[in-house]
């Protein structure tokens, strides 16, 4: 043995192991009793080696590196043991004697140290033995004498004590299942985080908006189990589906470019679509008199669109959905775009120019797209689906123009790179979509539609075949072109499509001769009762775990396709995308 | 002990941090070359290839972000247009002229400028207005212009919709209040300029009709060494009017003017034909660009069994073809050629082929990282085969992407 290193001080134990000496000096840092002297249950690292060869104050005991030194609220040394509430003496890690305490163990296999136990020995069990209290020392230092820790006879350990404290070792894979656990529970924690900041407020936003119906609009969801039921499991639903141009359209002054009525059976999976002209001219309910389609949508919203086809067709509406067209430009633009192959020039003198900032929602522009491979904006990608009259077989090739577009689209949304745009995805439709069905609702009819051959959907679109166009028609909007409907080629196929019977009819205030009647071509007047609002707000408290919960039920389930929901958002671009096409190949987004 | 839990840490650390990064797709393919970033001062970003495997000599005139950009075989961008929605842009044989198609909303000029950029002289202009049509949708005689092809240092051949309220109109029925706009191929001089539509209209010469119904005609292209031969694609449906049917035509482009009474626009198969089929009615080719020698042709084709496209090169049919267009002998004539088409490289996208002026190289667009760019395939003619071939790989020449429905245009 070569000279001892001597640590000046208040010195309690012998001489320092040389082997000590050495670990300490290999890994050396200074504590700090936080405490005055005479506290040493309290301690704080302060790094480095001692800055003074001489003798250590109190403040620079040392502690090895990459233990975080204790603190006053969790002690780790009883104030009974030496060095502890004695002194500010500070044993060496690894120079312990052996405790005979078993070491308790935390649900986290983290020692637990109790007033009795010794956590320098157990921290280094496989010096503990090689040194025996008592401060270490420096290598070279001569002349200190290390204050060393001599554990009371009732802390000393045994080899039998060992050998039990390492038989109640919590194993590696309960550790590895702990530490898995209590990621679930930081990523659980995490993804309600994430649903409450990124999608909480717009899904609130878009679905469960209620609107009041007007008088005289029948409630077909009143004596059905919906409301809290699956949306599917009772009989017919009928959703009316109206596109707008741009979000402003949904409370204001504006008229609704698209009407759709959807009708599904669950029990027999039929599906009809019926797209009603948007001038076609009817008598609006309420009282509020002869007037486009479109216009009823512009008078009274929502309610007065539901209200106007019971009253004219009688077809009860369960559900509403309302699309603003610039929701499906933003979706294509937050996925940078879409990429296609044109499969020919698209070229339409007569595109409707109805999005926002539109001067005239009833004019027109004019389009020519290139054919060929191609970049698409969501400008772009929208005239692409939309043009009329860019193909000899008309609906068929915009059919297949829509096809396309979501086959692109759908390559987008299965990018593992789109989970970072999912927010912007739920910002776009917020306020251009809006629906008084929850989001299961919707993720349900959606995931029901696919299992549908599109080719058995019956689609019937009032145009030519079932009316003809009045040019000039004086309106109290001055004259205007209008579809008045063929009535009499209309009722069957409403009472066939949506399974009224005598019930169907076709209340458009027109003569048997075809014409708009007198009376019938009432201008547009007061209501005689006062309509109901155009909205009323969601039915429900918004509650963003309500809506987490939504959430994390539509993404339990899956497409049938085996796809991700994303966040419930594909759904409702579903909901987008069937009412921006007009089509039920939107339902394949 | 203390070691190898580090190890496996590290270890365990390693293959998360892999799995991450496979999930989040981070990495991915790394480029072949050594791309330098050219500022374009058009808020957009492009890079240029600076490898020597993507050497050129000549220069590439091409869109990004609809501003007209020309790439030099040093390798360096220049931008000649700035905040104009430009397409389609074709140099003069003596090299002096770019002309161009700018768009303006509904409508479109035709022009053209020094190829060094500088003021732009609108040849005509398709400004017009809408008016209404009782009865029918609103009518109008705004005008699209497309793609230019010089035929000679003063005259052009473009795409135009002027015949849309004329020719249609006397087919009656639907195509009448909502006539079809599609594109048929006109010729003019650029010795006028600022002439409105309706003068331009006048002044032209029609060079090509299209089928109503599916958009008309694109990609024309004077044949070089016979100035009175033009190939374009012709888009129309069969006569069921139901199958789109899509083939490479070759034209004398005087014959409707030659022979007004005798040519029609209208229905396929309705009359006589001025043109002739180089390709089969059952594939589906695109984008003919002849080569400097005007003996081959390099086209797209589409292959919709494996949802691919092809870049092909065929040589151009022996014979007289467009004297007697619908000769049962020149139909079979001109269909001659296209199996012996070689196929140069396929991919997801690929189009826009165009030769390098010394017939050595094919730039061409593809699709690759989710952005078109300009490529260039070396091809050689094999003299035992006589047929084309790519030597080595495909090179990629910018990145960043370009206007894929805009056609480049490669000068000496």
């Amino acid at each position: 043995m070569q000279e001892q290193p001597v640590v000046k001080g208040p010195v309690t134990g012998p001489a320092v192991n040389p082997a000590a000496a050495q670990a300490f000096a290999t890994r050396s840092q200074a504590i700090t009793p936080s405490a005055s002297p005479g506290n040493g249950n309290s301690y704080h690292r302060t790094g480095g080696l001692l800055s003074s060869m001489g003798q250590p104050s109190p403040a620079q005991t040392i502690m090895p590196v990459g233990v975080i030194a204790p603190t006053q609220s969790q002690p780790l040394l009883a104030p009974n043991m030496p060095g502890g509430a004695a002194a500010g003496a500070m044993p060496v890690m690894g120079t312990m004697a052996p405790v005979s305490n078993p070491r308790r163990v935390d649900p986290f296999g983290l020692p637990v140290v109790s007033p009795q136990t010794d956590v320098w020995s157990q921290a280094w069990p496989d010096t503990a033995q090689a040194a025996v209290g008592g401060y270490g020392a420096y290598a070279g230092q001569v002349g200190y004498a290390p204050p060393a820790y001599q554990p009371p006879p009732g802390l000393q350990k045994s080899a039998g004590n060992a050998k039990k404290r390492k038989k109640r070792r919590v194993p590696i894979w309960a550790r590895v299942i702990l530490v898995l656990v209590l990621i679930i529970l930081l990523a659980g924690g995490a993804g309600a985080y994430y649903y409450e900041t990124n999608f909480a407020a717009p899904v609130a936003n878009i679905t469960g908006q209620v609107v009041p119906r007007m008088k005289g609009d029948v409630n077909p969801n009143q004596n059905s189990t919906s409301g809290g039921g699956d949306i599917l499991s009772g009989g017919r639903i009928n959703i009316l589906l109206l596109g707008s141009d741009t979000d402003q359209k949904f409370n204001g002054d504006f008229l609704a470019q698209t009407d759709i009525v959807v009708t599904i059976d669950p029990q027999t999976k039929y599906v009809g679509m019926l797209s009603i002209p948007r001038d076609t001219w009817l008598n609006a309910a309420g009282g509020y008199g002869m007037m486009k389609l479109d216009q009823a949508y512009g008078r009274g919203g929502v309610g007065l669109s539901r209200a106007t086809i019971y009253q004219d067709f009688g077809i009860p509406i369960n559900y509403y959905g309302w699309v603003g067209l610039d929701g499906f430009i933003k979706v294509v633009n937050t996925v940078n775009g879409v990429d296609i192959d044109a499969f020919h020039p698209i070229t339409d003198d007569n595109y409707p120019d109805d999005r926002a900032g539109s001067k005239n929602q009833y004019a027109y522009m004019r389009l020519y797209i290139a054919p060929g491979p191609q970049h698409m904006n969501g400008d772009t990608a929208l005239e692409y689906v939309r043009s009329r009259h860019a193909d000899l077989v008309g609906d068929f090739g915009r059919s297949q123009r829509q096809q396309q577009l979501l086959s692109a689209l759908k390559l987008k949304l299965n990018n593992p790179s789109i989970v970072s745009e999912l927010p912007q995805l739920a910002n776009d439709l917020n306020g251009y979509v809006k629906t008084d069905m929850q989001l299961t609702d919707v993720f349900k009819l959606m995931n029901f539609a696919r299992t549908i051959n599109q080719s058995q959907i019956k689609q019937v679109v009032l145009d030519g075949q079932y009316s003809h166009t009045v040019g000039s028609y004086p309106t109290a909007y001055g004259p205007q072109d209008i579809v008045v409907l063929n009535c009499a080629a209309v009722i069957p196929v409403i009472a066939q499509m949506f399974g009224l019977g005598d019930q169907a009819r076709c209340d458009t205030g027109i003569s048997s001769t075809g014409k708009p009647t007198s009376t019938a071509v009432a201008t547009v007047t007061s209501p005689a009762s006062t309509a109901a609002p155009a909205f009323a707000g969601p039915v429900s408290s918004d509650s963003v775990w309500q809506v987490a919960q939504q959430m994390t039920e539509v993404n339990g389930l899956s497409y049938s396709d085996g796809s991700s929901s994303l966040m419930g958002m594909r759904s409702l671009l579903d909901l987008l995308c069937m009412t921006v096409f007009e089509s039920p190949i939107g339902m394949q987004a | 002990m203390k070691n190898r839990v580090s190890f496996r840490v590290a270890f365990l650390l390693v293959l998360v941090a892999l799995a991450v990064q496979g999930c989040l797709g981070i990495g991915g393919s790394s480029n072949q070359g050594n791309f330098k970033p050219e500022n374009t001062g058009n808020g957009q970003k492009i890079s240029v290839n600076q490898a020597t495997q993507a050497v050129f000599k000549g220069k590439i005139y091409f869109t990004q972000g609809r501003n007209l950009l020309v790439l030099d075989g040093s390798r360096t961008v220049k931008q000649l247009t700035h905040g104009e929605d430009v397409r389609d842009p074709a140099v003069s044989p003596d090299g002096k002229w770019i002309a161009f198609d700018v768009r303006y909303g509904d409508y479109a000029n035709l022009v053209y400028m020094s190829v060094n950029g500088g003021p732009q002289h609108v040849i005509i202009s398709g400004n017009g207005h809408y008016w209404t049509n009782s009865g029918g949708f609103p009518q109008d005689d705004f005008y699209w212009f497309g793609q230019p092809a010089w035929s000679d240092n003063s005259h052009l051949a473009f795409l135009s919709d002027f015949q849309k309220n004329f020719d249609w109109a006397q087919l009656g029925g639907d195509f009448a209040s909502a006539p079809f706009v599609d594109m048929q191929i006109f010729s003019i001089s650029i010795t006028h300029t600022n002439l409105t539509g309706a003068e331009g209209k006048a002044d032209s010469q029609i060079v090509a009709y299209a089928d109503y119904g599916d958009g008309g005609d694109r990609d024309p292209m004077y044949r070089p060494g016979h100035p009175s031969q033009i190939i374009y694609t012709h888009y129309t449906y069969d006569k069921t009017g139901t199958n789109q049917v899509i083939q490479l035509y070759l034209e004398d482009a005087n014959a409707i003017a030659q022979h007004p009474t005798m040519y029609s626009p209208g229905v396929e198969g309705s009359g006589l034909d001025p043109a002739v089929a180089l390709t089969p009615p059952n594939v589906e080719c695109i984008e003919p660009a002849f080569s400097p020698n005007g003996n081959w042709i390099a086209y797209i084709r589409r292959n919709p069994s494996t949802n691919s496209m092809g870049l092909y090169v065929m040589p151009v049919p022996s014979g007289d073809l467009t004297s007697n267009p619908n000769s049962p002998t020149t139909q079979k004539a001109a269909l001659a050629s296209y199996p012996e088409s070689s196929l140069i490289m396929q991919g997801q996208f690929i189009g826009q082929p165009v030769w390098s002026p010394d017939g050595k190289q094919i730039a061409f667009l593809s699709y690759n990282n989710n952005e078109f760019d300009i490529w260039l395939a070396n091809v050689s003619l094999n003299a035992k085969t006589n047929q084309y071939a790519m030597q080595g790989s495909p090179i990629q020449l910018t990145q960043g992407g370009v206007d894929a429905d805009s056609r480049p245009f490669w000068t000496p």
